[in-house]
């Protein structure tokens, strides 16, 4: 895999979060491995603890979790260019409550978090970044969380869409419905008459 | 690995397979995709119904045979004279239609007609199990491990064999199913 391209799309996407010195960068960009996973790949399992930030240079993926008696609640969606990894295990090196796969064959770029830590601790830059990349992430969070509550399913779906119309023919609808808390059938029915 | 070269086209295939049910099948409406072409012809919708049913005894069998710990054989996979036979009455020649003409076993045979996202979902989440299992036949004995067929099945057939079989029957039905959306597309006009 082309890892030069990839660091070439991580600085292209850190540049537009917070600009890195040069200096800065070369430290940063010097801690990511290339990764590649074929579909469905179970990355990380609930009970284990986070060691990897990720950067999707290609591909989708989940983060979910699973109720003993089956049922699934599917977090969040991560595709290129972003970070992706169960973020809280990987801080707070504990035990991850959440699974996170390939929906579709993925390549990363991926960081130990402790070289990561180590560059926050010693970096301003690089701790700006990755306070403001949290940032991004928790104002996302917050604002599904709205959504889930009040949306309609209608209205749900019309987020969807507006948000990212491209993921209905790279997702199995199934993960869609369950992302956005409505059944199958609801989303069958809203895919045929929705127009946006 | 030696179990590579038997797999890895079988990945490929299903991939493909799973890629097209994404990107275009689940958009399309129930009317086009239960539209059947002909009388007395499958529509994708019953073509995939059809897969599925496959699906729904194969998987289940493929995973508890594998169960069984094994190791991947040192020579490479060779298929059996019985299994050969039946993959290679699946294919279809280079235009896509079948080599042979057969009719499916009854316990095979589409009954009615469900929402075609449901067909489309189940068909998705199969070829996604299926994918899994395929990789993990890469450390498995594909000829040591037998698996019995569906439609008789004190017959027990090498690993290697029912995966491709059951890769070559998927492709088969795709291809039908993707003749019968053009026919039923026209037929929309």
């Amino acid at each position: 895999m082309d890892t030069a391209s990839a660091l070439a799309q991580l600085h292209d996407f850190t540049q537009r979060i917070v600009p890195l010195q040069p200096q800065e960068w070369e430290a940063f960009s010097s801690i990511w491995s290339p990764m590649e996973a074929s579909r469905k790949t179970l990355l990380t399992k609930a009970g284990d603890t986070e060691r990897y930030l990720y950067f999707v240079v290609e591909g989708i993926q989940r983060i979910y979790y699973s109720k003993p008696d089956g049922k699934e609640a599917t977090l969040v969606f991560s595709y290129a260019p972003s970070f992706a990894g169960v973020i809280d295990s990987l801080l707070l090196q504990q035990p991850s409550r959440y699974y996170m796969e390939t929906l579709t064959q993925s390549r990363f770029l991926r960081a130990h978090v402790q070289q990561w830590q180590q560059l926050v601790a010693t970096h301003s830059g690089i701790a700006a970044l990755s306070h403001k990349a949290l940032l991004l992430a928790m104002s996302g969070i917050m604002e599904r969380m709205t959504e889930l509550q009040c949306f309609t399913a209608e209205e749900k779906f019309r987020r969807l869409l507006q948000r990212s119309p491209h993921v209905l023919q790279l997702i199995p609808h199934k993960y869609l419905a369950n992302y956005l808390s409505i059944d199958a059938s609801t989303f069958s029915k809203l895919l045929g008459t929705v127009r946006i | 690995m030696n179990n590579s070269r038997w797999l890895q086209p079988l990945q490929q295939q299903t991939e493909t397979m799973l890629s097209q049910a994404i990107a275009q099948w689940q958009v399309l409406p129930h009317a086009v995709f239960a539209q059947a072409p002909q009388a007395n012809s499958w529509s994708a919708n019953e073509c995939l119904q059809h897969l599925n049913s496959y699906g729904d005894y194969y998987l289940p069998a493929i995973e508890k045979a594998m169960q069984q710990h094994s190791t991947p054989s040192t020579h490479p996979f060779k298929a059996g004279w019985l299994g050969g036979w039946f993959t290679r009455m699946m294919q279809t020649n280079p235009t896509g239609q079948p080599a042979k003409k057969m009719k499916a076993p009854k316990q095979h045979v589409p009954v009615a007609l469900p929402p075609s996202h449901e067909v489309i979902a189940r068909f998705i989440d199969q070829q996604e199990q299926l994918l899994q299992l395929l990789q993990q036949a890469e450390t498995s004995n594909l000829s040591r491990i037998k698996v019995p067929i569906s439609i008789a099945p004190m017959i027990k057939l090498q690993l290697g064999d029912v995966l491709a079989f059951l890769v070559a029957h998927n492709h088969r039905h795709v291809q039908q199913a993707h003749r019968a959306l053009q026919a039923a597309s026209a037929l929309q006009g």
